[in-house]
Order: structure tokens, then sequence, then C-alpha cells
């Protein structure tokens, strides 16, 4: 359903494109221009294609939205009752950008790229199921946390050696095993280009040719693990992965080509047996000159705060699939470029732009609009670690011995060898199709179920301390919204609510019970609006 | 009318208007005198999809005494004439249902693509449309809208989706069918359940009334129809424990044959469509062994099901569906030390048993190293535009996607199998 609206766009955003060229552009290709500098490029953009096609944007969203939103997007979680109060009560004038600021600064920032990362470079296989991922997850998150420049973790991803305990990057390579895979991950992932289909024949939409993909695939054809990695993990063993050291050569499939080492729609490379081919690659990908990587992380970033790319599918960037905002992109990866690859930065900019802090409630001009126009904010369905760690925030972390229980004595082992937690059973569960939007609802009935009805997630200890504190009902049933959509009730929704609690007074916890219940099972809770 | 017999949509829009004329209290007590209603007899369909793609030469079309013709030999089945693997001994029993497809010639050769492919009849990306399964065709066409089963039920894998088709045709997915589903039952007694419902309606028709949001709207019709089952006697069905241990076991106590028994719970129950994964086909290394063990679990669960459905006079009106994406090259690989077999679309086998077939029949026929197809060949589309047709899908309907697009449920190009077609 969502891919379908491709051929909307294109009809629509034909005439803006060309208008959006002979507009007054500021020169942003010198220098990187300041977070508030870029947002305003931004804004200018967007509000110029909405002039054009005579959308009226939806207003600023109010504070309540804004700090439920920044938390999700930023730390993958909602506020904290306390927080989101205090957010809504301060009168600072600078308390968005200031509260962008502290979320970036968090630890928990790292957290969240890793969860989401983790998910684009690790695919679970048969293949892998004995390799674990917590080491590139751990990687991952303090290299975004140090803010570590993106070329530089690409080329430290790409060119990855040494064993897992000491570098966790070089799960990648474990993870793919083949030179295709690697290069299909690292082409969609990091280039943004789905190269795939030219394995096996050229490709049907764009000028990629069988040769091109064994082109790429061959800078991954020296790399050498030290043994079967299946039996080395049973024998509790360390993977070590060496550029042109010693080992079997990786299999390669059946319909695989024997060329020379050439990069994509580029040169060919001139290399000595001897050379190491995986750096050479890694500095071609990230080199500033390349055309595909710098706009790949911007549309990837853009996407994630937007809910959709500037080119979107976000990973099939080519010919055929033209941005929304050419001009946008451009000036977007040219700066992303020249600020060092600096991604915190770029999410700064991102926030502190008025197009993403719309409100996502339509309004009579835009309520038909074209979502690529960006006139308001998309409603996102929270991940799955979003779900689950916003979950945790409220109602508490669950008990782990009661989860190795629940697990049964035969999982134990598993449990504790794999170090499998609450979590990651949680996000396996509740995880939706690979390519699904993020705007898409993707829980099925079985994850309705277990979010109705499981104890686990119904479990209301959280109210008891509530109860004793002295509070009124009234301030109670404000904790509880607080706590779980981050604004205080509505007058009508105080009353509603209010007249449970009095209808059972002798049994107040149940009556919180199930406005707490309520409260987690809503569309509001699931959804970053 | 009913809340039931109303789109999301409407039903959405008319909520946030304020004009619901739904009394949420009464609700519940609907939708179980609904669940009380027997179920007319319709048209249903088990896909068994062995995933990884089966080695054609050492299931059934196998190719004795040839180069690379492989370690199994072939036995006789109830049809004289009619050879299969002799690790299917208890299915060739039954054979007089089924008919053999060995002319199966297809145009993916990567797991993805061909997948989705054989699930859909659609190439992955063309158009830029997401295509539904046959599951949640088949859910569209000849489902029950307002029953209280789910009408597609996938078991032991994901599958794929319901696409542009939205997620009122997504199928319920059962991970472990002795587990059936979870959380069946609320943590609070009925009319109390009812008043916790009736405060989340209000909060959902106040947040759509502001946001239009369709995740919002998608968010409670998946409620709706959760609500629905924990609400409907026909949810027992999912509960394997109700069979004698005799009858797992006749199935093969795995849990690819507790997969089968519960697509036959299901099918009696009404459900239109359900699929049962086998992983594990997938056999580049290892294949004789592979094969061999992996068939040993299809066999018995194959004949149990045929068996089963047949004494309960379900076997005519219930189509059953053996595949995965492709089969295996016809030559042996010289990897490793226990060599296998690789992708292989080209020329590959299906089986379909029951659902009102002219059974006991072999269709196609490849050369004598199972490399083409020499007689009889049967792509993609053919093949799923004769599982419409023997379901009494129009496979020439269009659908409309969400922007308009008219989408055949079969491309052009198909033509169904006649000599399948009693």
């Amino acid at each position: 359903m969502t891919r379908g609206s491709n051929v909307m766009r294109r009809t629509i955003l034909a005439l803006p494109l060309a208008l959006l060229l002979l507009a007054k552009a500021p020169n942003v290709f010198g220098a990187p221009l300041d977070a508030p500098a870029l947002a305003r490029h931004i804004d200018e953009a967007i509000d110029a294609c909405l002039r054009v096609e005579k959308v009226a944007p939806s207003p600023r969203c109010e504070d309540a939205e804004f700090v439920r939103r920044v938390y999700l997007d930023i730390v993958g979680h909602i506020p904290p009752a306390e927080k989101a109060a205090a957010f809504l009560d301060s009168r600072e004038p600078n308390k968005r950008a200031q509260l962008i600021e502290d979320l970036l600064a968090s630890n928990e920032y790292g957290k969240h790229q890793a969860d989401i990362w983790q998910a684009l470079l690790l695919q679970r296989t048969s293949d892998n199921r004995f390799i674990s991922f917590d080491k590139m997850t751990q990687w991952l998150e303090k290299a975004f946390n140090d803010n570590k420049p993106w070329d530089q973790m690409v080329r430290d991803i790409l060119t990855a050696q040494g064993d897992m305990d000491d570098n966790g990057a070089v799960t990648y390579f474990l993870a793919h095993l083949t030179p295709d895979k690697l290069t299909d991950n690292a082409t969609r992932v990091f280039l943004g280009v789905q190269l795939q289909c030219a394995q096996c024949h050229n490709h049907p939409f764009t000028k990629w040719k069988q040769d091109e993909y064994w082109g790429m695939a061959a800078f991954f054809t020296k790399v050498r693990i030290n043994g079967n990695p299946r039996q080395i993990a049973r024998q509790g063993g360390t993977l070590v992965v060496s550029e042109n050291g010693k080992g079997r050569p990786l299999p390669l499939p059946i319909s695989a080509k024997r060329v020379p080492p050439k990069f994509l729609q580029g040169e060919q490379p001139q290399l000595a047996s001897s050379d190491a081919y995986r750096p050479v690659l890694a500095k071609w990908m990230t080199s500033p000159q390349n055309p595909y990587f710098s706009r790949a992380m911007v549309n990837r970033l853009w996407a994630q705060f937007f809910g959709r790319g500037l080119v979107n599918p976000i990973d099939d960037m080519h010919e055929g699939n033209p941005p929304s905002h050419p001009q946008l992109l451009a000036d977007l990866s040219a700066q992303f470029t020249a600020s060092g690859f600096d991604v915190k930065q770029f999410i700064r900019a991102l926030c502190n732009s008025e197009a993403y802090q719309r409100t996502s409630k339509p309004n009579t001009s835009n309520r038909d609009a074209a979502p690529e126009l960006f006139s308001r904010m998309a409603v996102k369905v929270l991940t799955p670690e979003q779900l689950y760690d916003s979950l945790v925030q409220v109602l508490g972390a669950p008990n782990p011995e009661n989860f190795r229980r629940r697990q049964g004595v035969a999982a134990a082992a598993a449990v504790r060898l794999r170090n499998i937690t609450p979590r990651m059973v949680f996000v396996a569960f509740f995880k939706g199709e690979d390519n699904a939007e993020p705007t898409e609802y993707q829980a099925g009935i079985p994850q309705v179920l277990r979010l109705m009805n499981s104890p686990q997630l119904n479990n209301t200890t959280m109210l008891a301390p509530l109860l004793k504190s002295g509070k009124t009902p009234e301030q109670i049933i404000e904790y509880l919204y607080l706590a779980t959509l981050s604004r205080r009730p509505t007058a009508p929704e105080m009353q509603r609510t209010l007249a449970l609690v009095h209808k059972h007074a002798d049994e107040p916890r149940q009556a919180y019970g199930d406005i707490l219940w309520v409260l987690l099972n809503s569309s509001e809770f699931t959804l970053n609006h | 009318m009913t809340l039931l017999n109303l789109s999301r949509r409407d039903w959405l829009k008319l909520s946030a208007a304020g004009v619901s004329a739904v009394s949420l209290s009464g609700w519940l007590q609907v939708l179980a005198s609904r669940a009380a209603q027997t179920p007319t007899k319709h048209k249903s369909c088990i896909l068994l999809w062995m995933d990884g793609g089966p080695s054609h030469k050492d299931t059934f079309d196998l190719k004795p005494g040839t180069k690379d013709g492989g370690e199994f030999k072939p036995i006789s089945t109830a049809v004289p004439g009619i050879q299969i693997s002799e690790h299917f001994p208890k299915f060739a029993q039954v054979m007089n249902h089924a008919a053999i497809l060995r002319g199966m010639s297809t145009s993916e050769g990567a797991h993805p693509r061909a997948k989705y492919y054989l699930h859909t009849g659609y190439k992955e990306g063309q158009g830029g449309l997401n295509y539904p399964s046959l599951g949640s065709l088949v859910s569209a066409e000849i489902g029950k809208p307002d029953g209280s089963m789910p009408n597609y039920v996938s078991i032991g894998a994901r599958s794929y989706g319901a696409g542009f088709l939205g997620i009122h045709h997504a199928p319920l997915l059962v991970a472990d069918p002795a587990r059936g589903v979870e959380n069946l039952k609320p943590l609070v007694n009925g009319s109390h359940f009812d008043d916790r419902l009736g405060l989340l309606h209000e909060m959902e028709s106040a947040f759509y009334r502001e946001y239009k949001a369709e995740a919002s709207a998608d968010h409670w019709t998946t409620y709706q129809r959760a609500v629905t089952l924990m609400q409907s006697k026909e949810a027992k069905a999912f509960d394997l424990s109700l069979e004698p241990s005799s009858v797992r076991q006749a199935y093969g106590s795995s849990r690819f044959g507790d997969g089968c028994l519960l697509a036959r719970r299901l099918v009696e129950a009404g459900v239109s469509f359900v699929e049962v994964t086998l992983g594990g086909w997938d056999t580049h290394q290892n294949n004789f062994e592979r094969v061999k063990q992996l068939s040993q679990q299809c066999d018995p669960a194959m004949a149990a099901l045929v068996n089963d459905l047949k004494q309960r006079g379900l076997l005519d009106s219930t189509l059953i569906v053996w595949m995965g994406e492709f089969g295996r090259t016809p030559r042996i690989n010289q990897r490793g030390a226990k060599p296998g077999r690789d992708h292989y679309p080209r020329a590959w086998s299906s089986v379909l048993i029951g659902g009102g077939i002219k059974g006991g029949q072999v269709i196609g026929k490849t050369d004598k190293e199972g490399a083409t197809v020499v007689e009889r060949p049967i792509s993609a589309l053919d093949f799923l535009a004769t599982i419409c047709e023997l379901l009494g899908i129009n496979w020439k309907k269009q659908n409309n996607t969400p922007i308009g697009r008219p989408i055949r449920i079969v491309d052009k190009g198909a033509t169904p199998i006649a000599e399948l077609l009693g």
C-alpha cells in the first residue's frame, strides 16, 4: 500500500521540482552551516514546495507532542512522567532546542541508534544463527555515542579484522559470510541501492550490469576466517577475520562471475595480488566524491525522523525513483559531507526544523495532501524496541528469574548461553516485515493478544506506591496520563476516568488498573505522533 | 447493522463524528451469538510450504540410474505406473488423490524473490507495489468477511502478507502449533473486560478524530479481530491438546506434523487458507541426509492429513498444495565433504491433493537428468491460476490498490491446467 504512493508522488512533484531549481537557494556547498542555519534551509525548501502546491502546513506541535516525539526519535523510549511534566511546565523559551541537546548527549542515543543499525546490518538467518550479535551492538552503541564520523564508522565496519571479542565490528562480516551477501547489504545500507538483482542478470530498471555486481563482490573475496564458524562457535572458540590471511576462501554461488574488482559505475582499481581489497573498496565508498554515500545516509536519517525518505523506499535510490525534493537532498548531502559526516550535527538540524516540529494532526488544507510534501509530521508506529522500552519505562523491568522460569527447563540453558533477554524475545515476537514502512501498523492478532492479556505486560505493581503516596485521584490519573502519553488528561477524560474511580471506590487498584490498561493499549500509546 | 458489518474507516468516521450507534456493552454478546452459528461449507486450501526449495530429483521426480541421479530408490504407489521417493511410503498409499506436477518452470533463483513470486504471482518490486500473497487473496475472495475466525492462518513462519489488500487479510501467525494462539483469555472477567474495551473505544475514536492516522485505524481493526477471536467458540480449534495422542503420533509427532494437524482442525472450523511451513530444504550441503530426514517428516503428516480430511468428508472441498520456491540442480555440487544441490528454478515439481482435482496422475515431464521440462511446462502464473480455479476464485478479476490501480489476481498470460479439472 505504502509503496503504491510512488506513482502519485512522481506526478504531484514534477512541477515543483522545476520551480525549486529556479528558487534562490543559498550556497550551501562551501563551509558547513551550523544546525539552526541548516534547519532554516530545510524549512525554506519544504515550504517553497508547499507554496507551489498551495498546501497550508499544520501548525507547530504542542509541547506534549514534542517531548514524546523527540524522546522516542532520539533515545528510543517515551519520557518518564516527571520529565514530561517538567518540560510541559518549563517557561524557558529555548526549551525544545535544549531538550534536543540533552537527549543527543545521553548514552541512550547510541543505544537507540545501535538498535536501528543492528537490524539493518545483521539479519538472522539459518546460516548465522550460532553467531552472537552482542559485540556488534556494543560496538555500534559506543561509536554513535562517541559521534564517530560516519565515513570512519563505515570504513571500520567494512574492513574489520581480528577477533570478535576485541573488535565487535567483525560480526558484520561473520553474519554475512559470502561475498554476494556482503555486496547486497553494503550497497543497500551504505549506498542506498538495490544491486542484488544484478547478481543473476542485468538489473531490469537501472544501468547496472551483472559484471558490475560481481566487480563489487570481488572486493570481498580475499577475506579469510580461521575455520568453520559453526564448529568454532560450538567449541567455544573465537572467530578471527583477516584479509589476506590463511584459511579457506569463501564460497561463491554457481551463478558467480569471476571478474576483477571494479567500483560500481566507476573505475577498475590497479591492485596487486598481495593487496588487501576491502580497504580500497571502503575508501572509494566513503569518499566525499562518492555520489551515493552521503545521500544514502542523509536520506536514511531523514526517514528515521520524518517517517519516509526524501527518496522512498529509502534504500532503492535509482533513476526511476526520484527524490521528492531533489535540491534539498543534494544540499543536505553536501552539508553532511562538509561537516565531516557529523551524524549528531545532522540530527540536531533535523529536529530543530519547523518541518519536524509540526503537529501530525491534519488541517482542512492538508488532510489529503501527499505525505512526501511533509506538510504535517508523519504518525510513526513504535518499533518493537521502542514499544518494549516504553512499556518498561511505565511498568518497570520484568523479573529475570520469572523470565527464565517461563522459558522452560530446556530453553533455560540457551537463555544463559546466548544471553537471551526478555527484550530480545519481545522484539522477535513483535518484529514486522523487513521492508515495512515506519508508518505502517504491523502487529497482528497474537501481538495484540499479548498486550491485552499477558500477565507480564499487565503487571500493575507500579500502582502500589502511587496509591500509598497520599495523592488525590485527580493527581493519580494525571500521573498515569503523563507516564504513558506524556500529556495531562483533557477535562472530559478526567471526568470519565474519575467516574470510574468513584464507581469502584472500594477497589481503587482495579479502577486505576483499568485506566492503565486502556492507556497502554491505545493507539496514542503505540504510535509516535 | 452491527459493528462488524462496517468497514474500519466507516466505523471510525461514524465514531469520530459522535454518531456511534453501537452500544459496546452489547457488542460482545453479538459476537458470541455470531460465533455460535455453524459455518457454511466452502472451499479451503492448505499450503504445505517447503521452505528453501526441495530437490525434485530426490522427492517426486526421481531419475534412478542416471548421472547424479542420487542415492534414493523409487517406490511404487497406489497408482500403477507412478513412482516417488522411497522416503514417502505412506503418502504413496494415497497417491490416487494426488497429482504430481513435474513441469514446474519458473524464473526466480534467489530465495526471497522466488518465495515472493510463488506466493504472489508478481515479481518483487514490480511496478512499485506490494502484492498480496495467495493466502490473503483467498481470504479476500472466499473468506468470511465477518466470521469470528481469521481467514488466513500461517503456521511455523511469518510467510507473506496482504500487501495492498490491507491488514484485514494479513495472516494470523502461529509460531508453534503445540502452543496454539497464546493469551486468548482476558485477565479480568467478561463484563469487566467489556468495560475496559468501552473506555478504549472512546480513546480510539477521540484520537482518530484528531489525527486521522491510518495506523490508528489498523490498530483498532486488529484489536477488534483479536477480541472477536477471544470470544469465539471456534477458537478451541487452535488447541492441539484436545486431540488424542494417537492422532498426533499418526501425523509424525513433529512440529510440522503438529502444524498439519492444526491445519486440519482449522479447516474444520471454517478457516479458508492455512499455510504450514517446513524449513530446511536449502540443501547446498549434505543433500541426501537432509532430504531424507525432511521427507520422513512430510510423509506421515501428509498421509494422515489426506486420510483425516477424507474421513470427515472434507477432502473434496480442501485443496492441499505441496511446494517450495524452486527445485534443485540436477547436478550434485562438488563443494564440501557432504555435497548437495543448488537452486534450480528451471525444472521442478509440486504436488496438488484433494480439492476436487482428478487425482492419481502425473502432469508434465522432465528430461532424463531432470534438467529441462520436455512436456507440459507450467509457469508460476499457470500454477496460481489453477489453484484459484480449483477454489472457485475468478483469477482474472481486478483488485484496486488504494490509489486505484487495477491489478489482476493472476497476471495476464496464465492458463489453468485443464488436466486437473475433473
